[in-house]
């Protein structure tokens, strides 16, 4: 697979951080994780309270019980105090994967709810986290299923060339995305978006993970499609990269589901064959090649699917209609057309067009 | 899209009609002419750099096969594969010819019509169906230094093939989670060509089953289980109110929980029947044991060599101390029994076997069972036991 490149790893962060949206970086020990959150909320100007999940205690996140009287109250750490004071901020959980189980599940409220003991933390906190792999930290334990179910996960990974470039360049502030006010109402088009997605894979709606050594990571639940449909909304709105919101999408969802509906959203832009065939005249070529050969190729798939004379005659109209601007996408499946010829229909004029570049590949 | 190139349609055509399962990849090329480069280069955005005085020489099949050629480099990724492999720029001819060389004998005897002398793998007297980086460990030790010199002709692949961008690169091309997409969409075309229509070169085949169900290493999976086990067990390090926690003094009015870690007792049951492969036994125990020290745990554990009855339990801190005897029949359960009996009672068994034995009904009480099945024909574990599958030694055709 590629490997997202790191940039696109530092605007997603961004983009997730703008939207505060929970996210998780993984990467291995000394790769920059810490600075380079530390130094995206100096650049918004957000205060940055670190917490090492590893060193607390689940009191620590669940609120200390403190006895008054006849009653137990909860108290919340001073950083969480100082969070709600500020009213915004990033609540930094560092060395997530190397708490224990017992601290994960008492980050569970703090992370999606932002609730510390019995204080509620302001709804303008971003939470991102950062943990090493288990297979990096010896002293690691696997994320459990909820709290990865919580997060959007980013792999954050570093080339030898950006770190070269670094050393001898500096590491420079990371971009920070800008969200213009009301952004959020464009997040309704892209849960319609996930709606229809899960109508064609119901089975995608909710897949806990199968196996121990992927349950760490992030999979589909209707709370994490729901995050990708604001993620996404969140990166358009900051005209991030198509990279970016991909490393949104797929840590969100997880990689299997993220790349099936990253495919589907691609492929959405294709054509109907069938309402091509009812009017050739409307077909507007894909500008990509390999879209245009996607395209072509389906309708002279649907033509091969049910040969009749009309069906036949429509599909050389749009291939003729291509041939012009990309001969060889054409000629590829103008000789699957060629072999579905239904009896008796006369040959079209169009299949002329196509006899000078099949004659140059030696094919005729 | 550029179609500058003079004969680029009849080549692509060519190519598409030859190659049908790769034609996805074919078209998501974009082609520019570039006069004087003196090759047919590719970089690692899908583009592809063509000089039309090379290709202008050329056949339309010649072109073609050279455009299918690059797009081999796209699949595989020979430009990420490279960059991990710590091919230096000095070295990087070297890596050219080993990817080449990968691609080419699967493609040529499937009808790739390259111009000149393409690099087979018997050229530097290698076997076909191995891996660039295998190539590549073959040609930097066996080949003079000196004569590392690309070819002539169109033989420099450029930066998609080796990682090295090239200085007449443009920007743009495919990003790469299109790019990403477009293989995987190539592959699950390769599938289909397979099952539904014809023959697809084996390499290809092979490559494409990788991309749609990534085999997961079973070391990954066994640190996974017996992470899983010893957490649950041990209770985690976890926190209890039970006893009084040692800070409690200082704050008064606060309860606080203190911090409880048991150390779990593990009992690892080797199977020493006449079927076992003793090279797997030792490759699959070294692993627990690696596991096992990592997580603090090396010191607790005890290794029961069992064919139809258990032996003796051995406390051992190093795997090559284990002495296995035995042979004859199997019977897994009676280890188990002797894991139960044992005095402290282990929390977690590690049962290494082929699973050619007959299994207890139910679980053991109050102990946790990962079953590490070995070699890839084992029958599977009942349901009760965690189990990892661990395939025999890779071959070369397996691994990617």
């Amino acid at each position: 697979m590629n490997a997202a490149q790191p940039n696109a790893v530092v605007e997603a962060l961004g983009v997730a951080v703008a939207a505060r949206e929970p996210v998780l970086l993984w990467g291995a020990p000394g790769t920059g994780k810490t600075s380079a959150i530390r130094a995206m909320a100096s650049a918004m100007d957000l205060p940055c309270e670190t917490v090492i999940a590893s060193i607390r205690e689940p009191s620590d996140f669940a609120g200390l019980p403190v006895v008054t009287g006849s009653a137990v109250r909860f108290a919340p750490p001073l950083w969480a105090t100082r969070l709600a004071e500020a009213g915004t901020g990033v609540l930094f959980l560092d060395e997530l994967s190397t708490a224990p189980p017992a601290v994960q599940a008492a980050l569970l409220r703090v992370v999606l709810e932002r609730t510390v003991g019995d204080l509620t933390l302001p709804d303008d906190v971003a939470v991102v986290a950062a943990a090493n792999p288990p297979e990096q930290a010896a002293d690691g334990w696997d994320l459990s299923a909820p709290l990865a179910n919580r997060l959007c996960h980013l792999t954050w990974e570093t080339s030898p060339r950006g770190i070269a470039d670094g050393l001898a360049g500096g590491w420079g502030a990371p971009p920070v995305p800008l969200l213009p006010a009301g952004w959020e109402t464009g997040e309704q088009l892209n849960r319609s978006l996930v709606g229809a997605f899960l109508q064609v894979r119901p089975a995608l709606a909710i897949a806990p993970p199968a196996s121990p050594a992927e349950a760490g990571r992030g999979w589909p639940s209707p709370r994490t499609w729901e995050m990708a449909a604001r993620l996404m909304t969140a990166a358009e709105a900051a005209k991030a990269g198509e990279q970016a919101r991909s490393a949104l999408v797929r840590g969100a969802i997880g990689d299997g589901a993220g790349v099936e509906f990253l495919a589907w959203l691609v492929d959405m832009d294709l054509p109907d064959p069938e309402e091509v065939l009812a009017s050739p005249a409307s077909f507007r070529l894909p500008e990509r090649g390999d879209r245009a050969y996607a395209a072509l190729a389906a309708v002279a798939a649907a033509v091969a699917a049910r040969p009749t004379p009309e069906r036949w005659t429509a599909g050389w109209q749009v291939l003729g209609g291509c041939a012009q601007a990309v001969p060889d996408v054409a000629a590829t499946a103008a000789r699957v057309l060629a072999r579905c010829r239904p009896d008796g229909t006369p040959l079209p004029a169009e299949i002329k067009l196509f006899a000078p570049v099949l004659r140059d590949a030696g094919l005729l | 899209m550029t179609t500058e190139l003079p004969g680029l349609a009849a080549a692509r055509l060519w190519a598409a009609a030859r190659f049908p399962y790769l034609a996805s990849g074919i078209f998501g090329t974009q082609v520019t002419a570039v006069p004087g480069l003196g090759s047919v280069a590719i970089d690692e955005r899908w583009q592809v750099y063509a000089d039309p005085e090379v290709a202008g020489g050329w056949t339309a099949a010649e072109l073609g096969s050279v455009l299918v050629h690059h797009v081999c480099h796209m699949l595989r990724e020979h430009a990420q594969r490279a960059v991990a492999a710590a091919v230096t720029p000095a070295d990087c001819p070297l890596w050219l010819r080993a990817a080449d060389a990968e691609i080419n004998d699967d493609l040529i005897p499937a009808g790739l019509e390259l111009p000149g002398d393409p690099v087979l793998p018997r050229d530097f007297g290698a076997l076909t169906g191995r891996l660039a980086e295998e190539y590549y460990a073959l040609l930097t030790r066996a080949e003079p230094r000196t004569d590392a010199r690309p070819g002539p002709g169109w033989q420099d692949c450029g930066g998609g093939a080796d990682g090295q961008p090239r200085d007449f690169e443009v920007p743009g091309g495919l990003e790469p989670w299109l790019a990403d997409l477009l293989q995987r969409q190539v592959a699950q075309e390769i599938i289909r060509h397979s099952t539904d229509i014809g023959t697809v070169p084996a390499g290809l085949l092979r490559w494409a089953r990788q991309v749609l169900a990534p085999t997961v290493d079973w070391r990954r999976l066994l640190a996974a289980e017996l992470r899983r086990a010893v957490a649950d067990v041990a209770g985690a390090a976890d926190y209890s109110y039970r006893r009084p926690s040692r800070r409690a003094t200082a704050v008064s009015g606060v309860v606080l929980p203190a911090l409880r870690r048991p150390v779990p007792e593990l009992a690892v049951v080797c199977d020493t029947s006449g079927s076992m492969s003793d090279e797997l036994l030792a490759m699959a125990l070294a692993e627990v044991e690696g596991l096992l020290r990592a997580l603090g745990l090396a010191r607790q554990l005890r290794v029961l060599a069992c064919d139809a009855a258990a032996g003796p339990a051995q406390r051992v801190s190093s795997a090559r101390q284990v002495s296995l005897v035995g042979g004859g029949g199997t019977n897994m359960g009676a280890g188990i029994e002797a894991a139960c009996s044992l005095r402290p009672r282990p929390a977690v068994t590690v049962v290494l076997t082929d699973g050619y034995t007959p299994w207890p009904a139910a679980a053991p009480k109050g102990m946790r069972v990962v079953a590490g099945l070995l070699g890839s024909g084992a029958p599977d574990a009942p349901g009760w036991a965690r189990s990892v599958r661990v395939p025999g030694v890779p071959g070369p055709d397996e691994r990617r």
